[in-house]
């Protein structure tokens, strides 16, 4: 037995060095193979951008300027045509089922829609003069006639001395030529009657409809349509958006209150809505909210009790004495004397006023004149957005879902005199709903289901100009308030899409059928870098750039991104929904410049000895993700933080605080203390470093006190203005007095070089994202003294190009370093998709003009009930 | 007895008005949503508050209130939910889905927990009851939402026998087989807890009969077993168990709130949360007043009730 269990051992170690020994040979074969082809003669390329942390300086690579025009850019009116014969024509029955989480607020009426439900329905059953809809391209969009069938006419010149308009202005009058095909779903053709009466309606004062500050709230306010809203009433008007009376300006009463020039008295806003100083809130919100934090409130309890019912304390010398040390005592509020006019509220009295005198204008049985207070800049995109919805209501219909009531709210006929308010059940049934859109209501169930079908009135489907579009012929939304519930419904096959939520990302994060909608946020890993407070929490380590790098190279940003967040995994700053050029809808990320940054960041090359064909192949392939590359940079970090004598080869546990510790954070917490202890593998820190999670509600003031090591940041700003962000929200100040939270990263001391147009310029990373932030007292100037123009003054891809380099020169140092770009996740289904995959601002994923089907009704079902369905 | 009923029915209404007085100044002192999130223009938003009388007194309001029920049987009109649509309208096309869906599992609770309560009684400390008891005990410890998912997830999801949400009337009538079937797991998920709660009930009531002596006469006088209990065990433990059952019924109108936004059944169950977190005032008011005077009446009921089931019992004596 011995003898043979010692054979037996004998033959396994032969077997396995015959095995051994053969990889071995192959290996050898291998080696030979590659040895005996030459090497093709080509130049390995190299990244154009060079960042060196020794000197904190970068080299941001060449670009060529173009200014832009003065008159704006060009906006597109070449729209996606979709795809042939999956349109209208197409003869068999698709039918979109979709979900809503409620119906409980839902009325759909263009004068008074309040919630996203609501504005759904209106998508379907309403135009507006002009469309939106998906450039031919598929990048950007493009702009469609619709209710209208001309594009609008500046026609400011023949009303010289009405409406306000005075000789010499422009770009106030917009003749609109109506769409005579236009009719509601009974057929009655719409014409300019129909919108001299539904807007007259929508700016009734007595039925005071939610939406009448459509017409005047904003910036394309019809001329006198707040003046006949409001007619022959008394008003309180806020200051800063009236007069903006200084105190100087008021005269003062015999009871000492204030009152304006025209007689009017004047109060102090002390827990009354302040729309434009305070976003809508009261100061006493502001003041509950943060208290002495931001206010000095020696004075507050004695202003505040002197309130009325609205809110407002008359304005005296007694009263502006309490008012003022509130919000000025206290520099942590930022506010002088000067801006406490912006507190002011005076009362209007709007005079009674005829409806002719209102800025919209019928010149003929389809032609209308758009008037507004203020001229429209880039006027051939603002107007038309601006004019992209309508507000019609069909007379007979909405007469008869009128209610009235007098001033104790009982009921009263429509002749009484005595009537205070009407209320409206227009557009909450079938019955009261009449559609002018491609769709009309043919079902609707409260809290259960509403179904739309198609519109055969539509003029869309009779002008030849929608041809490639609204394949759909029924929409069918049931109402499912719980999301598992929503969840099933769709992997049944029952509803044709569904939200995901970060639980689901696991299960369908990696799903073909994943749809992304970008918000503006970009969540990052941002780092302490200031010496002194690191060395204090002895995890001075942090700020070696080498050392960040490896950590952040480490981090598999698309697992982390699709398996614990419903967002699209992050590598840069902004995200794709920013948009570079407001005319065509077209994202940064999507330019050269944008692109550009992050291959560079990454360490990708394109070209000719380069990893990748071109930019967009090597773009698609950034992941932030490379393991090799973080463990080299890792091992390099541990060569100079030792040569620094900041380490000494010490256990180090890094501390990353975050909001709470729900299951979420401590799965996001393991997946970061894995990559840095994956990076560090191979590298003097293997085994030393770790990462430590603290739960802490504060940690953004934790972090600007430099009380941590890591935390979890978001900024986002606004989609159309992409370049504000880089100065005010990650240059301003590296001591936690800003809203930068890279603490102890003086970008003030970051030295960034462009050649632009043959000159190199030099200047600090501070003052380039200055610069770029449009700020017109910044001056770029190169060392010859050649200066380059206002940020504002190029074009938009130059422009793009500057903040990309800006981009990366910020990210190079791995400060902060991008995760996730913010996101909704949502499932599109087999049955059929949207015409781009990719969201973009305005026309999404394309609408329900452009979605087409894979299966038919019966198709559809047939494959359901197959078993194949599956994601 | 008619004394009684009077007197019950006088302290009923002074109840009622109590409560729908508490319910009215306690929701007019709740703050407003924030008017930034009602529009662009502030004092629209005021002036339409203004309009909808919120800027009276407040016990102006509440004497408007009585006086358009009173004379018009006006409840008002949605403010903030369902604007502009009758608050009566809607209710009433709410709560016929959660009578049907409630009515169904009643009607399927009642015989099985019944059984299953009479069973143990008769079978006490045996393995049946004991099976039964710790059935029970789970079915009363779960809540009803986990038992909804799993009977969601297998029953619907994974075995495809019934629909995953309950049916429109745009394909079924309220009485129709498709809307039966689609109603089906909402109606077991409901049944678990009247089952478990009716099963305990009757085991417990009809235990405590079973030891009485006067069934010990009645097998003395010759009855066999099955005629003791049909005849004399179970008459008298039905006496609570009756009005238990009768208050199940009139709580058919209640809704719920769980079941139904699992299986999307659009009943009343979520109108009084949802009124209170969006202030609509009416709304909320309607629904005081229909849920106050359905407590009121339901426990009005169940008291009288034991007069009529047993004789022995007399109103409204000392």
């Amino acid at each position: 037995m011995k003898k043979l269990t010692v054979a037996m051992l004998v033959l396994l170690v032969a077997l396995c060095s015959v095995f051994a020994g053969g990889a071995k040979e192959t290996e050898t074969v291998v080696t030979k193979t590659t040895t005996t082809v030459p090497a093709p003669q080509v130049t390995k390329a190299e990244p154009e951008y060079k960042t060196d942390y020794a000197t904190n300086s970068v080299n941001a690579g060449s670009i060529t300027t173009v200014l832009g025009s003065s008159e704006g850019g060009e906006v597109s009116y070449d729209y996606y045509k979709g795809v042939a014969g999956k349109d209208y024509t197409d003869p068999a029955f698709y039918t979109f089922n979709d979900y809503t989480s409620g119906t409980s607020n839902m009325k759909w009426s263009t004068h008074t829609w309040e919630t996203a439900d609501d504005s759904a329905i209106l998508d379907y059953i309403t135009r507006g003069f002009y469309g939106f809809e998906l450039s031919d391209d598929l990048e950007g969009w493009a702009i469609t006639c619709e209710m209208a069938s001309e594009l609008p006419v500046d026609v400011t010149s023949e009303y010289v001395g009405k409406y306000g308009i005075q000789e010499g202005d422009t770009a106030k009058a917009w003749k609109i030529k109506l769409n005579p095909n236009a009719c509601w779903e009974d057929g009655t053709p719409i014409n300019a009657d129909t919108y001299i009466y539904s807007y007259k309606e929508l700016l009734d004062p007595v039925m005071k409809n939610r939406r009448a500050d459509s017409l005047y709230a904003g910036d394309f306010v019809v001329y006198n349509a707040k003046n006949y809203f409001y007619a022959g009433q008394t008003a309180h008007q806020e200051n800063a958006t009236g007069a903006f009376y200084t105190k100087e300006d008021l005269t003062v009463g015999a009871d000492g209150q204030y009152f304006t020039p025209n007689g009017e008295p004047v109060y102090l806003a002390v827990n009354y809505p302040l729309a434009n100083w305070l976003g809508g809130n009261t100061l006493a919100d502001y003041v509950g909210a943060y208290g002495d934090s931001y206010f000095a409130l020696e004075t507050w309890a004695e202003l505040s009790a002197l309130a009325d019912a609205e809110g407002l304390v008359p304005l005296t010398d007694a009263t502006y004495a309490l008012y003022a040390p509130v919000t000025t005592g206290n520099p942590a509020w930022g506010e002088t004397e000067a801006d406490l006019p912006a507190y002011f509220v005076y009362d209007q009295t709007y005079p009674e006023l005829d409806w002719s005198e209102v800025g919209i204008v019928k010149t003929g049985d389809y032609e209308l004149v758009y008037i507004t207070v203020s001229p429209t800049a880039d006027a051939n995109y603002y107007v038309p957005y601006n004019l992209s919805s309508t507000y019609l209501v069909y007379e007979p219909l909405w007469e008869a879902c009128k209610t009235y009531y007098n001033a104790n709210g009982d009921k009263v006929s429509k002749d009484s005199k005595d009537i205070a308010s009407i209320s409206t059940n227009y557009c909450t049934t079938v019955d009261t709903t009449m559609s002018y859109g491609p769709y009309k209501l043919t079902y609707f169930e409260l809290d259960k289901q509403y179904t739309l079908e198609r519109n055969d009135n539509w003029y869309g489907y009779k002008d030849g100009l929608h041809k490639g579009q609204y394949q759909t012929d029924k929409i069918s939304v049931q109402v499912i308030n719980k999301h598992e519930t929503a969840l099933l419904a769709f992997q049944a096959g029952e509803i044709d899409g569904v939200s995901l939520q970060a639980d689901d990302m696991a299960r369908f994060g990696s799903s073909d059928y994943v749809r992304y909608t970008p918000q503006s946020y970009t969540t990052k890993l941002t780092f302490n870098t200031d010496a002194a407070s690191l060395t204090a929490r002895g995890t001075q380590i942090l700020t070696n750039a080498n050392f960040r790098k490896g950590f952040a190279l480490a981090i598999d940003v698309n697992t982390f991104a699709s398996s614990l967040t419903t967002g699209m995994p992050g590598y840069g700053l902004l995200n794709t929904l920013y948009v570079y050029d407001p005319f065509t809808g077209a994202s940064y990320r999507s330019t050269d410049g944008g692109k550009k940054a992050l291959i560079e960041l990454y360490g990708l090359t394109y070209g000719a000895g380069g990893d990748y064909d071109d930019i967009d192949e090597a773009y698609d392939a950034v992941t932030g993700y490379d393991l090799v590359g973080a463990r080299a940079a890792m091992a390099k970090a541990y060569d100079e933080v030792k040569a620094a004598g900041i380490y000494n080869d010490e256990a180090v546990t890094l501390e990353i605080r975050v909001y709470q510790s729900d299951d979420i954070y401590v799965k996001m917490f393991n997946f970061l203390k894995n990559a840095l202890e994956s990076a560090c593998v191979g590298t003097g820190f293997e085994g030393k470093v770790t990462l430590k999670m603290t739960v802490d509600e504060d940690y953004y003031d934790t972090m600007y006190s430099g009380g941590t090591d890591i935390i979890f940041t978001t900024w986002g700003g606004a989609a159309y203005s992409p370049y504000t962000v880089l100065y005010q929200c990650y240059c301003d100040a590296s001591d936690g007095s800003g809203n930068q939270m890279e603490y102890g990263f003086d970008t003030s001391k970051v030295q960034v070089t462009i050649k632009a147009d043959g000159v190199d310029y030099t200047e600090s990373l501070q003052k380039w994202a200055l610069w770029a932030s449009g700020d017109a007292d910044t001056v770029i100037t190169a060392k010859d003294g050649s200066k380059l123009a206002a940020f504002n003054d190029y074009d938009p891809a130059t422009k793009a190009d500057f903040f990309g380099k800006l981009e990366y020169a910020y990210l190079s140092f791995f400060t902060t370093t991008p995760i996730y770009y913010r996101s909704v996740a949502s499932m599109v289904s087999q049955k059929g998709d949207y015409a781009v995959k990719n969201y973009i601002d305005l026309v999404g994923f394309g609408g329900i003009a452009f979605y087409t089907y894979n299966y038919d009704d019966a198709a559809w079902d047939a494959y359901v009930k197959s078993g194949s369905l599956n994601y | 007895m008619l004394k009684y009923v009077i007197k019950r029915i006088l302290l009923m209404i002074l109840t009622f008005i109590v409560i729908m007085t508490m319910c009215f100044v306690l929701i007019k002192m709740l703050p407003l949503p924030a008017v930034k999130e009602q529009g662009r223009d502030v004092q629209l938003v005021l002036q339409r508050r203004e309009a909808m009388g919120y800027n009276k007194p407040i016990m102006t309001q509440y004497y408007l209130y009585w006086r358009h029920i009173l004379l018009a049987g006006d409840f008002g009109v949605g403010e903030q939910m369902y604007v502009g649509q009758e608050v009566t309208k809607i209710m009433l096309t709410k709560i016929p889905y959660s009578i049907v869906v409630n009515l169904y599992s009643i009607l399927i609770a009642i015989p099985i927990g019944l059984l299953l309560g009479i069973y143990a009684a008769l079978k006490k400390n045996k393995w049946q009851d004991h099976f039964i008891s710790t059935l029970v005990m789970l079915f009363y410890s779960v809540p009803s939402y986990v038992y909804a998912f799993l009977v969601q997830y297998i029953l619907c999801f994974k075995t495809g026998w019934f629909p995953l949400t309950a049916a429109s009337r745009e394909v079924a009538g309220f009485f129709s087989w498709t809307m039966f079937r689609s109603m089906v797991p909402a109606v077991i998920s409901l049944a678990f807890g009247t089952v478990a709660g009716l099963t305990r009930f009757t085991r417990a009531e009809l235990s405590e009969v079973l030891t009485g002596d006067y069934l010990l006469l009645a097998r003395t006088k010759g009855l066999t077993r099955n005629q003791a209990i049909t005849r004399h065990a179970m008459r008298n433990a039905m006496v609570p168990i009756l009005p238990m059952i009768l208050g199940e019924f009139i709580g058919i109108l209640g809704g719920s709130l769980i079941i139904e936004n699992i299986f999307s059944i659009p009943g009343i169950g979520n109108l009084y949360v949802t009124s209170i977190t969006v202030r609509d005032y009416n709304f909320f008011m309607a629904d005081t007043f229909f849920y106050t005077l359905l407590g009121l009446v339901a426990g009005l009921v169940v008291d009288l009730s034991y007069g009529f089931i047993d004789p022995r019992i007399k109103m409204g004596q000392r």
